[in-house]
């Protein structure tokens, strides 16, 4: 049984990798975080961010063990607001740091945290750290024009995200193939 | 073995039939019972491991979701590990006890019904896995075991015992008619020759062998008595022949006795009186035969007597018979349809015969001479006694003759 799930894991990850690059992959709508009890001052659909978040940092790894991860933060956030309290389950901390929405200012980013920006900025800075080892997050591009691995889309009644494959795959990074078959809706 | 007169005994085939049933009975079900149960044991052993597996892979599967709290993905990924036979239902608790996702297995019909009601009994325990993340307890998986499977193998080893039973009665029965033909059929060829011998009394009759060493030896034995009985069966008939024959002929000529004289002359007379015809009795005795005893001593009266029946023997005609009445009296019947022309003329040849001389033990040739009477039926009696009377008469008439003159055949 094991066995047999090993193997299925590898066939997905392996689909993924040998996507070809620059083709917009089908991307997947994972269902209904709930959202939590509403903090007063906040957004209704932080709580489900920062927990979603978490959940895309523990299930990714970097070529490098981090201790702190650095999470950047571009533009202005709607929904970021307790980003700044992740802790890890190994009990790594994750450091937030707001950053210019510029490339240049990419350095030392483990995660980038993409706020309201323009679509087209979005895609310069997706592109500017494209293999290098970060994680891209896209808190206001539902459909993921920009090319991030993961963009958030909201219901509501909760969150969901969206994964590109085609992203995850030239990230530089690992991705639990568990969250890419979550990604798919358990497909 | 006291048997009741109203049942009728079993026959030797019913007797194998039913040992053999009984036997093969037990061992197939002893086999299907211990193959039933250790299958039973082994297939539980894999079913829990299966369990476990299941619970393994559904916590492992799971995880993300859990994580991100997503009660769909986690009821997908449930399902995507879990769906299958085996697996009764599949619940998920987050840490603090609260019920996740759970997942129940949709089966309907008589077989899930059953296995419902049995679970309890085969799976009193869920398997449980817990979920982690790092140090982190998130989860809890629980799953509860369906016994389905475990009905269905009993099942199938039920319907195929039930087979195997079926089949091994028809090959017990025609076993059973093998052996009943192997074993009572030289039994039954015994029984028929003992019938036969008794009812036939064919003593010549023998049990053929019959290549089993027990009924062989049986039937070797059997030819043995028979062989016997059949030797004392001859010793016995050939006994009472000679009996039957000495109590009606004398046994120094050899002719028929008084006895057998009157019961011949009464068929005789009765067979001549239905046909109407004619029966002559001729009553002869020697002369002077006390002078040859007391000259020549009583072995030459022997001689004498045997002499006369030889003689006598060759003077009469093919169906003319000869008898010794006792001493020296001999009488002849003569031939249906004899008259008195027939018996002068064989009286005649009698004389003629007697006139050579014979030979004495002692040496001497003498001549004896016959005195003889004739008697004719109807007319001289209706009776054997008065036909006799007459002829003795008659004879004794004659006896007072001269030698060489005829025979009184008149009264």
């Amino acid at each position: 049984m094991l066995k047999r799930l090993c193997l299925a894991l590898v066939l997905l990850t392996s689909s993924a990798l040998m996507t070809a690059p620059g083709r917009a992959m089908p991307l997947a709508v994972m269902a209904d975080i709930p959202l939590g009890p509403a903090i007063p001052g906040e957004s209704r659909y932080a709580g489900a961010v920062v927990r979603t978040v978490r959940g895309m940092i523990e299930y990714t790894r970097w070529p490098q063990h981090n201790d702190p991860l650095v999470l950047c933060v571009a533009g202005p956030t709607q929904h970021a607001g307790q980003i700044g309290s992740i802790r890890l389950s190994d009990g790594r901390r994750v450091d937030r740091r707001n950053v210019n929405a510029t490339p240049g200012a990419l350095g030392g980013c483990h995660i980038l945290y993409l706020g309201n920006l323009a679509i087209a900025l979005q895609r310069q800075l997706t592109e500017a750290v494209r293999g290098r080892g970060v994680l891209t997050i896209a808190e206001a591009d539902p459909s993921n024009a920009a090319e991030a691995m993961f963009a958030f889309t909201y219901k509501p009644n909760g969150l969901s995200f969206r994964l590109n494959v085609d992203a995850v795959s030239r990230s530089g990074l690992r991705v639990d193939p568990r969250v890419l078959r979550l990604s798919q809706g358990g497909a | 073995m006291p048997v009741k007169d109203d049942l009728p005994l079993p026959t030797l085939r019913d007797m194998l039939a039913s040992a053999h049933l009984r036997l093969i009975m037990f061992a197939v079900l002893l086999a299907t019972a211990s193959l039933v149960l250790s299958g039973g044991l082994v297939i539980r052993n894999y079913a829990q491991r299966n369990l476990e597996l299941v619970g393994r892979t559904v916590a492992y599967t799971v995880e993300p979701a859990v994580l991100f709290g997503d009660r769909e993905a986690i009821r997908q990924g449930i399902v995507s590990v879990a769906a299958g036979r085996g697996i009764e239902r599949v619940e998920v608790r987050d840490s603090a006890g609260q019920l996740l996702a759970e997942w129940q297995n949709p089966q309907q019909g008589a077989l899930a019904t059953l296995s419902r009601a049995a679970n309890p009994v085969f799976w009193p325990n869920p398997a449980v896995d817990q979920v982690l993340r790092g140090e982190d307890h998130i989860a809890e998986v629980r799953i509860y075991g369906n016994s389905e499977g475990i009905l269905r193998y009993g099942l199938a080893g039920t319907i195929i015992a039930l087979a195997c039973l079926g089949l091994t009665v028809i090959a017990t029965r025609i076993l059973a008619r093998q052996l009943q033909s192997e074993v009572v059929r030289p039994l039954e060829h015994v029984a028929e020759v003992a019938h036969a011998v008794r009812r036939d009394r064919a003593f010549e009759r023998r049990v053929p062998a019959s290549g089993i060493a027990e009924i062989d030896r049986f039937g070797r034995d059997f030819n043995a008595l028979l062989a016997e009985l059949q030797g004392w069966h001859a010793g016995l008939t050939s006994e009472n022949r000679e009996l039957a024959w000495r109590a009606s002929h004398d046994g120094l000529t050899g002719l028929g006795n008084r006895q057998m004289f009157e019961t011949t002359l009464c068929g005789a007379i009765d067979h001549a009186r239905r046909d109407g015809s004619a029966l002559a009795v001729l009553y002869l005795d020697i002369d002077r035969f006390k002078a040859i005893n007391d000259d020549h001593g009583h072995a030459s009266g022997d001689a004498a007597l045997v002499a006369v029946g030889e003689r006598l023997r060759a003077a009469i005609r093919q169906n003319d018979l000869a008898f010794r009445l006792g001493g020296d009296e001999f009488a002849v019947l003569l031939a249906p349809t004899s008259g008195r022309d027939q018996a002068g003329m064989v009286v005649e040849r009698i004389r003629q015969e007697m006139a050579q001389p014979f030979r004495l033990p002692s040496g001497v040739h003498i001549a004896a001479r016959l005195s003889a009477g004739v008697a004719i039926f109807p007319e001289d009696g209706e009776s054997g006694d008065a036909l006799l009377r007459k002829a003795d008469a008659r004879m004794y008439r004659d006896k007072g003759r001269d030698l060489g003159s005829g025979v009184f055949v008149n009264a």
